[in-house]
């Protein structure tokens, strides 16, 4: 947070080293206050003097002193929170991006390209974005704390964030809204790149048609995989889910082009995805996925290494 | 005070056969008897002590919470144990600990503070101090039994529902808690009615110590604030236990309606537990400056408003859920507000140090660990309330060290402070500074250790209430370096409570009114005896001990009111609730075995409701209700209640044979009570209307707007005729009261007849639409009042017959009376938002 990469993420960066200074200062003051008074012993003022000089402590520290804080606070903030409205702005439309949070993992989906994906989310630099939020299962939160404050994800509820990255980086996002058992592991990459790197990624993923599996494995993918997944970019296959709003698990459309694997507990290098079928349970405990431990080694390696052709 | 005959110096012998008589009432019995002890000082110290014995548990939870995130990718705790730790740690801390212990210091210490022998409803002191017990051992159980509550202390929905949460976790939680709060509303209740009602004769309410001021307030607030989660809780129970859809999106409800209901209370919980622990620092330090508090009438405003603006600031904890921006600009500037009159405190504070000549002693160190943390969690307050900041921090770590800054250092210290002041009292003998020292520093330093680099960590983006981390994300030293001064802390807290041990037995015994205080708790022998005062003085100045030195033994010597005791009566001034002149003597009951037994049977119905026996939770339910019938059984005229009903004639009359008893304000602070839980219902009802994003409505209205109305007659007719009852009885003008009392309870009958007609009537389909189910609730609320107020109407019927209800003992008719009058405006309220609010824009 202290780290910004945006427009919002600083101007609340600038705001926190601001108040800091102030309530240091003020912190340090009253505490010297205290800490002086315990240590004078005063010779005894008159009652009618020490009437006046109670009002003068009171009216000054106890009245102005927070009302003065306030005024600045707001005066300060409340400019701040204006930008992260979604507002109808001039020149570039924003981008529109539909993050959906299930227990416990993100889907992402930019519906002016169609593109799907899960617990990756890729962003143009330079471009507002207003991020579309809710929810399919309990309250999550989404939260790039680089850049910008977070929106909370309830479902029957769409609530809108306006963010904007500024320069091309990797930011870690991480659900911020107590979700159950693996809260923990409810993470989201987002990977910040040029306009053209960008719409490159897009273009990718609308132009790729993944490869055809074989029969055996199409067979296996049915059986144990389909209830749950679909590979989007397999166009016109019959292994897909028919109704897209009951998605239980992550589309795996882009699966092994992914940084990371189960919302963000095991990086996706070479076996990786071999490696979470058989311990996935372990990995991350009590996630919603079956244990695929009644499979044979040899037919878990099939539906790897067919999930590893998945990347356009 | 010139109607009481003070009575003539007595000798050591005189003092010694006052204090066998007095022993003789008021004395509390040993071995099994002990549990029907009703004393303030003996329901105050259990509370205490229980109080401690949660926070050490709390405290275990907190050392596994941060055992498991000292190191990244620890795997000491699972992932469900971490979950029902740190719920557990949050519940007990804030449910067991804070809340209950300060109950238990004010009900120890009001009484003796404002001149009274005990609080105004000793039995609902014990009934609360055994559903606390009982309530945090069944909460507690489930952590042996490995089904802790795990879904966070504020029980979010729909995580908490039985859909995402299907085991007992939730069910303990919420049947666990809402046990404990009965503790809290009889607390606020009796807190409310003892303060108003029995003081030392003379004392206005502008000569109140100031400690009273701040409990009235915090007593009104836990009566208002804390219904609305109660009733969440009931609801959310409700909807595992039966299915009713409060808060499921798909069928009308909305979870954020739980969220509203939680932080209605969850806000104003917070000033619950600070405003006692400032209160404490208020009666602390200007005895140990020697001179008044500066500014106190500054100070009770500042109080007052601090509990008026509390409960407008509970949306706060939801600025992410995307509210308006008005609104969140509204309670943004709401929230900050409150530094105003928590400024004005802390400058007083300063004030009266300056103008006085402080001495040190080891409370006064406790003080300035507070002030430090204290300012320093109010000012990352203010911060927080700043809306773009707090989008940034929200449910990060920074909150978790903003909040255990102001919760310890506004509620832990100062308590400590009031533990090390009080001390003499309960155990006779004077603190020393040699452990008490260590304590201190090594709790001072592992807490700012603990929670100082957090504010960091959650700058750094750590969210709250996750199991463990990743390496790399630069977490690793700040949480290996708060998990370190958490054991610190700890190791504080045990030093403290070494000393606290060997106090107890080398201390060094206490002379009287030890560090030269202004209030009167310093009058009473050290440790008191149970009816505090020998005899009961006339107060008018705020610091009787400064302005007359000798009372404590003019006190003992029984020279002021009420030292007589040959009637057996426990006797208290009953007082003008504003100029504190005396009224009647209020006579208080004796040790009862009722509020255990009541208690234990809740135990059991919550123990069968969590394993679903509903039959035998059914059962239990019956029996609580005779016992409470029973209970009500031994009041007004009953021999129990006042064996001897002679005064003499010079004395002012008993309460029970007037129409203004305690009983009357205690019905009229629980009907508020009660009231602010049935707005939480209303509130629910049109927050739902217009919030829910997927509100169901059926085609007709359920409800008969005519069988609405026939129901509500026989209701108006109880109502009315009671008020003439009463009325005629107030003139000692009535014949046959008890045929007048019959008939009237069989016209609540028909009221409750009509009323179960109804709802068997109505169409309702509770379990599909959250119109209908929050219907239901109405109704049933409306069904529950008519049936105890029949009860009620019968029972005083009844006692008619046995002459401890007539002209003579009059004024209980007039508290059911407050009962139907509620009861039949609720129903008119239902009424009118259910059936004719509807009419106006015709949705069906």
């Amino acid at each position: 947070m202290l780290d910004p990469y945006g427009p919002a993420a600083e101007a609340v960066a600038w705001t926190w080293w601001a108040m800091f200074g102030f309530s240091a200062v003020v912190l340090v003051g009253v505490v010297a206050l205290w800490l002086i008074g315990m240590r004078r012993s005063p010779a005894a003022i008159p009652e009618e003097k020490a009437a006046i000089y109670n009002r003068r402590w009171i009216v000054w520290g106890g009245i102005v002193l927070p009302c003065v804080s306030i005024v600045l606070l707001l005066s300060f903030g409340i400019p701040q929170g204006k930008r992260m409205l979604p507002l109808p702005v001039e020149g570039e439309q924003p981008l529109k991006v539909e993050v959906i949070g299930h227990q416990w993992w993100w889907e992402v989906r930019y519906p002016e390209s169609g593109v799907v994906t899960a617990n990756q989310m890729n962003l143009p630099a330079g471009r507002p974005l207003d991020i579309h939020v809710t929810s399919a299962d309990v309250i999550h939160s989404f939260w790039i704390p680089r850049l910008g404050g977070k929106i909370d994800m309830i479902p029957g509820r769409t609530n809108v964030i306006r963010l904007e990255a500024d320069r091309p980086a990797t930011h870690r996002g991480q659900c911020s809204e107590f979700c159950g058992m693996q809260h923990t592991h409810m993470i989201l990459y987002s990977e910040v790149q040029t306009a053209e790197d960008f719409a490159d990624w897009i273009r990718a993923r609308q132009q790729w048609q993944a490869p055809e599996p074989d029969a055996t494995t199409r067979d296996l993918f049915q059986r144990e995989c389909a209830a749950c997944h679909q590979v989007s970019s397999l166009k016109g296959s019959p292994v897909q889910t028919t109704d897209e709003t009951l998605l239980i698990g992550p589309d795996l459309g882009d699966v092994a082009s992914r940084s990371h694997l189960g919302a963000g507990v095991l990086r996706n290098e070479a076996g990786a995805i071999r490696r979470w079928l058989s311990e996935h349970q372990r990995l991350k405990p009590e996630n919603r996925m079956p244990s695929l431990d009644h499979l044979e080694d040899r037919e878990l390696d099939v539906l790897a290494d067919w999930l590893e052709t998945l990347t356009p | 005070m010139t109607d009481i005959t003070a009575n003539p110096q007595s000798d050591q012998a005189e003092q010694d056969r006052l204090h066998q008589d007095l022993d003789e009432i008021w004395g509390n019995p040993r071995g099994w008897r002990a549990l029907s002890i009703v004393n303030h000082t003996t329901i105050g110290v259990r509370f205490l002590v229980t109080g401690l014995f949660f926070f050490v548990i709390g405290l275990l939870l907190a050392m596994l919470i941060r055992t498991q995130l000292a190191i990244p990718g620890n795997t000491f705790l699972g992932p469900d144990e971490y979950n029902q730790v740190f719920t557990m740690h949050g519940t007990v801390m804030m449910f067991l600990f804070a809340v209950p212990i300060l109950e238990g210091l004010a009900i120890y210490l009001l009484p003796k503070m404002l001149g009274a022998r005990d609080m105004l409803f000793p039995r609902l002191s014990a009934l609360g101090y055994w559903s606390y017990l009982f309530g945090g051992l069944i909460l507690l159980s489930s952590l042996l039994l490995d089904v802790a509550p795990n879904a966070g202390w504020f029980m979010y929905t729909p995580l908490s529902d039985r859909v995402y949460s299907p085991g007992l976790n939730s069910d303990f939680w919420l049947i666990g808690i809402t046990f404990v709060e009965i503790s809290a509303i009889s607390a606020g209740v009796e807190i409310v009615v003892s303060i108003l009602r029995a003081r030392a004769p003379g004392m206005g309410l502008h000569q109140m110590p100031v400690f009273a001021w701040y409990m009235l307030v915090v007593a009104m607030m836990i009566l208002i604030g804390f219904p609305p989660m109660i009733l969440a809780s009931l609801m959310l129970e409700i909807s595992r236990a039966a299915d009713l859809p409060f808060f499921d999106v798909a069928r009308g409800g909305d979870p954020i309606l739980w969220q509203h209901l939680f932080w209605l209370f969850g806000h104003p919980e917070v000033y619950i537990i600070f405003l006692p622990a400032a209160g404490i620092v208020s009666t602390i330090l200007p005895v140990f400056c020697g001179r008044p508090l500066v500014g106190y009438r500054w100070v009770v405003l500042g109080v007052l408003t601090t509990g008026f603006i509390s409960f407008g600031l509970w949306v706060h904890h939801m600025f992410t859920i995307g509210i308006p921006q008005l609104a969140q600009l509204f309670f943004s500037a709401a929230s900050m507000l409150v530094a105003v009159p928590t400024g004005i405190q802390v400058f007083s504070w300063i004030a009266t140090l300056w103008l006085g000549k402080p001495r040190f002693e080891l409370p006064m160190l406790w003080l300035v660990g507070f002030i430090v943390i204290f300012v320093a969690g109010g000012l990352t307050g203010v911060m927080l309330s700043l809306v773009p900041f707090d989008w940034q921090v929200h449910d990060t770590y920074f909150v978790v060290a903003h909040f255990h800054y102001v919760l310890v250092g506004g509620m832990f210290f100062p308590l400590m402070a009031g533990i090390y002041y009080w001390l003499p009292h309960f155990s006779g003998r004077m603190p020393s500074m040699t452990l008490g020292r260590w304590g201190f520093w090594l709790t001072f330093i592992g807490f700012n250790l603990t929670f100082l680099i957090m504010h960091w960590t959650g700058l750094m983006g750590m969210p709250r209430r996750v199991y463990t981390y990743e390496s790399g994300l630069g977490w690793d030293l700040p949480n290996l370096i708060s998990s370190i001064g958490g054991f610190i802390m700890a190791f504080g807290v045990a030093t403290f409570l070494l000393d606290l041990f060997l106090h107890f037995r080398f201390g060094e015994k206490a002379g009287e009114n030890p560090w030269k205080a202004d209030t009167l708790e310093w009058a009473t022998q050290l440790p008191p005896t149970a009816y505090n005062f020998v005899s009961l003085p006339d107060v008018t100045t705020r610091h009787p001990l400064w302005d007359q030195p000798h009372l404590p033994k003019a006190i003992a010597n029984g020279e002021y009111g009420l030292s007589v005791s040959g009637h057996g009566r426990r006797e208290t001034w009953g007082v003008d609730p504003v100029t504190g002149r005396i009224r009647h003597i209020i006579h208080l009951p004796g040790n009862s075995m009722w509020p255990f037994v009541l208690s234990a049977l809740l135990a059991v119905v919550c123990i069968c409701l969590l394993v679903s026996a509903y039959t035998l939770a059914g059962l239990g339910t019956m029996a609580a209700l005779v016992v409470c019938l029973r209970w009500s059984w031994e009041n007004g005229a009953h021999p129990k209640a006042a064996p001897d009903a002679h005064t003499k004639p010079d004395e002012p009359p008993l309460h029970s044979r007037t129409f203004d008893g305690p009983g009357l304000w205690g019905m009229g602070t629980t009907l508020i009570s009660n009231g602010s839980l049935y707005l939480s219902l209303l509130f629910g009802w049109f927050y739902l209307w217009s919030v829910s994003p997927n509100w169901q409505i059926p085609a007709q209205n359920p409800l008969n707007h005519g069988f609405m109305l026939a129901a509500l007659l026989p209701a108006l007719a109880t109502t009315v005729w009671l008020r003439r009852v009463v009325r005629q009885l107030k003139q000692k003008n009535i014949s046959r009261l008890g045929l007048h009392l019959w008939s009237i309870t069989v016209l609540g009958l028909l009221h409750t007849l009509l009323l179960v007609m109804l709802i068997f009537e109505a169409p309702l389909k509770p379990t599909e639409t959250t119109h209908d189910a929050v219907l239901l609730v109405m109704l049933g609320y409306s069904l529950l009042h008519a049936v105890v107020g029949v009860l009620a109407a019968g029972l005083q019927a009844l006692r008619v017959h046995w002459g401890y209800v007539g002209i003579s003992a009059p004024y209980e008719p007039k508290i059911v009376l407050q009962w139907w009058v509620y009861t039949t405006t609720v129903f008119v309220i239902t009424y009118t938002a259910t059936v004719l609010f509807p009419l106006t824009w015709k949705p069906y």
